[in-house]
């Protein structure tokens, strides 16, 4: 299935995922099924990952999102960008996002 | 780039697992929901009877497990073991679940199976365990029924295997090598290691019941297979065979004989674990009954318990010369069933030795120095009792 992120769009986490942070790791544990590729599996997320799904706030669209990293974190806001863009779509693919609509 | 923001692994894979151990922080816990089971199991050291309501107004409420769980998961546990017990017996054993599962807990059950119908399946196939471990007591209705003393179980079990197996739910399996059901041992590996990608393990050391019943103790105790009947069942088992084989060297360790420290514990018991009994007693390990050694949660918090309990049974000691002696300092403890929280459960004190675990102890030893030379030798610590 194709993901197509827009940078216009708002994305959440999924209520069928738990963000969890444990002795400084950042961990996403499924609920239900279908998440993920594999059994028996806990996802964990970089800093710059962590510092992305913060921002998942059913307010901010992903450009938003790119602006307050390009000014918390400084670097390119092309390279920034790609990295929003990139972890949005494999956690869609996971179905650990969802878009929100009508915003 | 996105690779590096989101990585899946599995949980044995998990780099946080090991940091936890180091830094002993929770990891897991064990929630024995109930004691009741609707079998009868010989061997059983907790099972009490269905319908006993003694028991039953004894059970932790559901709001009282979600207070343990809200805890443990402040305190950082990532995994949490369901058993009994039958759990599946509890009325609310679906909420419990799920109130885990919300707050980002991976869960394992331990059932007989007997009682999970459609509804379970349609439960797990949504809301996934980790694994479900079943246990198998025998592949006849003669053998099942002979240790779970319940007049139609094995068909109950294998209707409830067969659903959890045709739906996909991801099982595991485990007997418990009985004298009841030791000639049928091969046949149980073989039915069981058929039907999982998972592991299966049987378990020939049975410890003796929590409550310290001397008739159901007597019943474990006529269950027991010798220690020559141990070492027969290891060595037939290829794989439980090679994997002593690979461990030898931990398993027989002369260095051992060394140890001066008077530490009671030496095993792993409180080290990144506990238990929570079905009434409410928190302990290092499921086995640690000794009254020094537990801790009443629903009088304190779990984090005391943790943070302050947990060390202070840790640090236990004892001056029993027979302990320092034997067990303390003996090269092959890891092949014994004994510890402190075994020999309390055994004598009533959690220092004194047990002579069928030791006699076990150098029964495997004799045979892992002799098949792993390749000829027969005399052990190299010989039985000190």
């Amino acid at each position: 299935m194709d993901i197509k992120v827009s940078l216009d769009n708002v994305y959440v986490p999924s209520e069928d995922v738990v963000a969890r942070e444990i002795q400084g790791n950042f961990i996403i544990v499924p609920i239900t099924s279908g998440i993920g590729d594999l059994e028996d599996e806990i996802f964990t997320l970089s800093e710059t990952g962590k510092a992305i799904w913060d921002r998942l706030d059913r307010k901010r669209t992903l450009k938003d999102i790119v602006k307050d990293l390009t000014l918390d974190f400084g670097g390119s806001p092309q390279e920034i960008e790609k990295d929003v863009v990139g972890f949005t779509e494999e956690l869609l693919k996971r179905k650990m996002l969802v878009e929100v609509k009508g915003v | 780039m996105s690779k590096s923001c989101v990585a899946n692994v599995s949980l044995s894979e998990f780099s946080l697992w090991q940091k936890m151990k180091s830094n002993k922080g929770l990891f897991s816990f064990d929630l024995e929901i109930t004691a009741r089971c609707n079998n009868n199991c010989r061997h059983c050291y907790i099972n009490l009877p269905s319908n006993d309501e003694k028991a039953k107004e004894k059970e932790l409420s559901l709001d009282e497990i979600k207070e343990i769980v809200d805890q443990a998961v402040s305190l950082g546990a990532l995994w949490c073991l369901i058993t009994g017990g039958e759990p599946l017996l509890r009325k609310d054993f679906f909420d419990i679940y799920s109130y885990l599962k919300q707050k980002g807990i991976l869960i394992s059950v331990f059932t007989n199976a007997t009682l999970i119908n459609q509804e379970h399946i349609d439960f797990f196939k949504k809301y996934p365990p980790r694994d479900i471990e079943v246990t198998v007591y025998g592949l006849t209705q003669d053998t099942y029924e002979s240790i779970s003393r319940t007049p139609g179980s094995f068909n109950a079990f294998m209707r409830g295997l067969n659903l959890l197996l045709k739906n996909g739910i991801k099982v595991r399996f485990k007997t418990m090598a009985l004298c009841s059901n030791v000639n049928e041992l091969e046949e149980i590996a073989k039915f069981c290691r058929q039907r999982t990608k998972d592991y299966f393990r049987f378990d020939p050391f049975l410890h003796l019941r929590f409550d310290n019943n001397k008739f159901r103790n007597e019943e474990i105790k006529s269950e027991r297979l010798s220690p020559q009947e141990i070492v027969d069942i290891e060595q037939k088992d290829p794989q439980r065979f090679g994997v002593l084989e690979k461990n030898c060297n931990k398993l027989i360790n002369p260095h051992f004989s060394q140890f001066k420290c008077n530490h009671l514990f030496h095993c792993g018991t409180g080290n990144g674990s506990f238990t929570v009994s079905y009434d409410g007693w928190f302990r290092l390990c499921s086995s640690l009954w000794h009254p020094d050694c537990i801790f009443d949660i629903k009088k304190g918090s779990l984090s005391e318990a943790w943070q302050n309990f947990v060390p202070k049974v840790r640090d236990m000691r004892s001056n029993r010369i027979e302990f320092l002696k034997k067990c303390r300092t003996c090269p092959i403890i890891n092949l014994c069933i004994w510890c402190p929280a075994h020999a309390y459960l055994e004598n009533g004190e959690m220092d004194k030795p047990v002579d069928y675990f030791c006699e076990v102890a150098h029964a495997r030893e004799e045979m892992l120095v002799k098949r792993t030379t390749g000829k027969h030798r005399e052990p190299k610590f010989p039985a000190l009792t």
